[in-house]
């Protein structure tokens, strides 16, 4: 079987995301940072397939260590940050917001 | 006829939230400002959130009286029944006295709006004329659209985009209650825009929407910002669950030996379980169990098991055979297996031994609200499931045993907008997936297919 397919089928199978509340396929967790995979994608997908050795072939270790290599922040954590982020854009352009 | 549920008259509904920060045998840690390392100060979160919350947050006052108006709005669901289920006592075979607390009965069908409505009382009377939140599947943004809606409150929801397309009928709820639901990332913020730039088909994600929720309440003066799980207050308004059940049980005569929910974000498990907690720290003899799923454990391989044992922080997960005998993988953090999304009082009372944590898989669990849904009827929330899972475990140790425990759950919602899971679930999706690991790594190993971000 090629890479391709075997990606493909792959990023079709869907898991229960804790984040969402909802069904998500593979291939949205694997993107779910943007460039790099959701952190909890080792976590959520371990039971079901190989998902360290697959994501470590297609990320490369640079990416692969962006991804899984720090600890996640807590979801206090990120809120606070989220918090003071939003604080400096709406000082650097008051008009933005609603 | 066997009695099936317990009523409380709505005279005899709780008036005062129960807050455990005061009965903690060792205080909470602050959280940090970010920048600074020093705890967060009031004002640092006033942009986002009222004064009013904001001291509850931070409160350590045991009881906290319910404002009339907010009992008003409970009385429409509230209080809720707590069932016996007997109909999974027969199917188990055990005789353990199974009883429940049905949360589902609310009008969105689960337990958020209880810090929904209160949040949007308290943010009223602060002077707040819009809520900003963000959503997955929707579950906590419909709870607050309805909120809103009862106390003449504008709400925004940002809807994470995969869930907005895939969940179209708690999107139909917000909208029908009044709300805004905008698909995220969206062109309303700054964080969005930036999203939509680089990449317009992003599926967004609940940081996303986070971000462009907080973005929207900082950048309007009379908008704030509100979140339907993890922080203190919420946790507190969920206490009127428990505190409940406390008269429920009381009326029967009896007080339960186990007392358990699923902890996702914390706030259903804390809601029926922390006034036991309480009975806990005061001496009853009372096992507290949150379960949660395999695949986000966040407490059974929580920091304070995990880590200790693991100095360099680091832990290399996958087994050396599998790509190979001379090639050493790059560390994995340990913090990377959990999922960080709990509340830290929860956090707090597993470090402080007060409660325990079981994981059960997404089959375990869906196993188990299929039986529940043949025995009892109603078809519970994917969430509620691991509490399930958890019931029957313990009903099935008390056959084992011989005991007639009495087990205390939240049945925290219904899952009648969910049923695309049990659909995946009867279909055989969950399982695990059958292509060996070395023909992955053999037709992974030899492509270069895959660019490198």
């Amino acid at each position: 079987m090629e890479a391709h397919d075997i990606m493909a089928r792959i990023d079709a199978l869907e898991t229960r995301c804790p984040k969402l509340g909802h069904e998500v396929p593979f291939g949205y967790c694997r993107r779910e940072a943007g460039a790099l995979p959701c952190p909890r994608a080792l976590a959520c997908w371990s039971h079901r397939f190989s998902v360290e050795l697959v994501l470590r072939t297609i990320l490369g270790p640079v990416a692969f260590e962006a991804a899984f290599g720090a600890e996640p922040k807590s979801r206090v954590q990120n809120l606070m940050e989220a918090i003071e982020a939003a604080k400096a854009r709406c000082a650097s352009a008051p008009q933005d917001g609603s | 006829m066997e009695q099936i549920k317990v009523f409380l008259d709505e005279s005899e509904m709780p008036r005062q939230w129960y807050n455990i920060q005061a009965d903690l045998p060792t205080p909470l840690r602050p959280p940090l400002h970010p920048a600074t390392g020093q705890p967060i100060k009031a004002e640092d979160l006033a942009p986002v959130f009222p004064m009013n919350l904001i001291e509850q947050e931070v409160s350590t006052q045991r009881w906290i009286d319910i404002p009339e108006p907010v009992l008003e709005k409970y009385a429409l669901w509230r209080p809720t029944p707590l069932y016996r289920a007997r109909g999974l006592e027969k199917a188990l075979g055990t005789p353990a006295k199974i009883f429940y607390k049905n949360e589902g009965v609310s009008p969105p069908g689960s337990h958020k709006p209880n810090t929904a409505v209160a949040q949007a009382y308290y943010n009223k009377v602060f002077g707040i004329k819009r809520l900003s939140t963000e959503t997955g599947a929707g579950q906590w943004g419909s709870a607050l659209s309805m909120a809103c809606q009862m106390f003449g409150l504008q709400c925004r929801v940002f809807m994470v985009k995969v869930s907005y397309n895939q969940k179209p009928y708690r999107r139909s709820m917000m909208e029908t209650w009044g709300a805004e639901c905008i698909p995220s990332p969206s062109d309303r913020t700054q964080a969005g825009r930036k999203i939509l730039a680089e990449n317009p088909d992003s599926p967004g994600s609940l940081g996303i929407a986070i971000s462009e929720a907080i973005e929207d309440a900082v950048g309007d003066p009379e908008a704030r910002y509100s979140l339907g799980s993890v922080l203190n207050h919420v946790l507190l308004h969920q206490t009127i669950i428990g505190l409940e059940a406390h008269k429920q049980l009381e009326k029967l005569g009896l007080y339960p030996d186990v007392v358990l929910g699923c902890a996702g974000g914390g706030s259903n498990f804390a809601g029926l379980c922390l006034p036991f907690v309480r009975d806990k720290i005061h001496g009853k003899n009372v096992t507290i169990i949150a379960a949660e799923p395999t695949s986000c454990p966040t407490l059974t391989k929580g920091p304070f098991r995990y880590d200790f044992g693991d100095t360099a922080m680091t832990t290399p997960l996958l087994a050396m055979h599998t790509l190979g005998h001379d090639f050493v993988p790059a560390p994995i953090h340990a913090g990377g297996l959990r999922y960080h999304g709990m509340a830290p009082i929860v956090s707090h009372l597993l470090e402080e031994k007060l409660i325990e944590a079981r994981a059960f898989d997404q089959v375990e669990t869906f196993t188990a609200g299929v039986q529940w849904a043949r025995s009892e009827g109603f078809i519970p929330a994917p969430e509620t499931n691991h509490a399930i899972a958890a019931v029957v475990q313990e009903a099935l140790r008390a056959k084992e045993e011989g005991k007639e425990k009495v087990i205390l759950f939240n049945w925290s919602g219904h899952g009648l907008v969910d049923m695309a899971a049990y659909d995946a679930f009867l279909s055989g999706k969950l399982t695990r997936y059958e292509l060996p690991d070395e023909e992955i790594r053999r037709a992974l190993a030899a492509t270069d297919a895959f660019p490198k971000p």
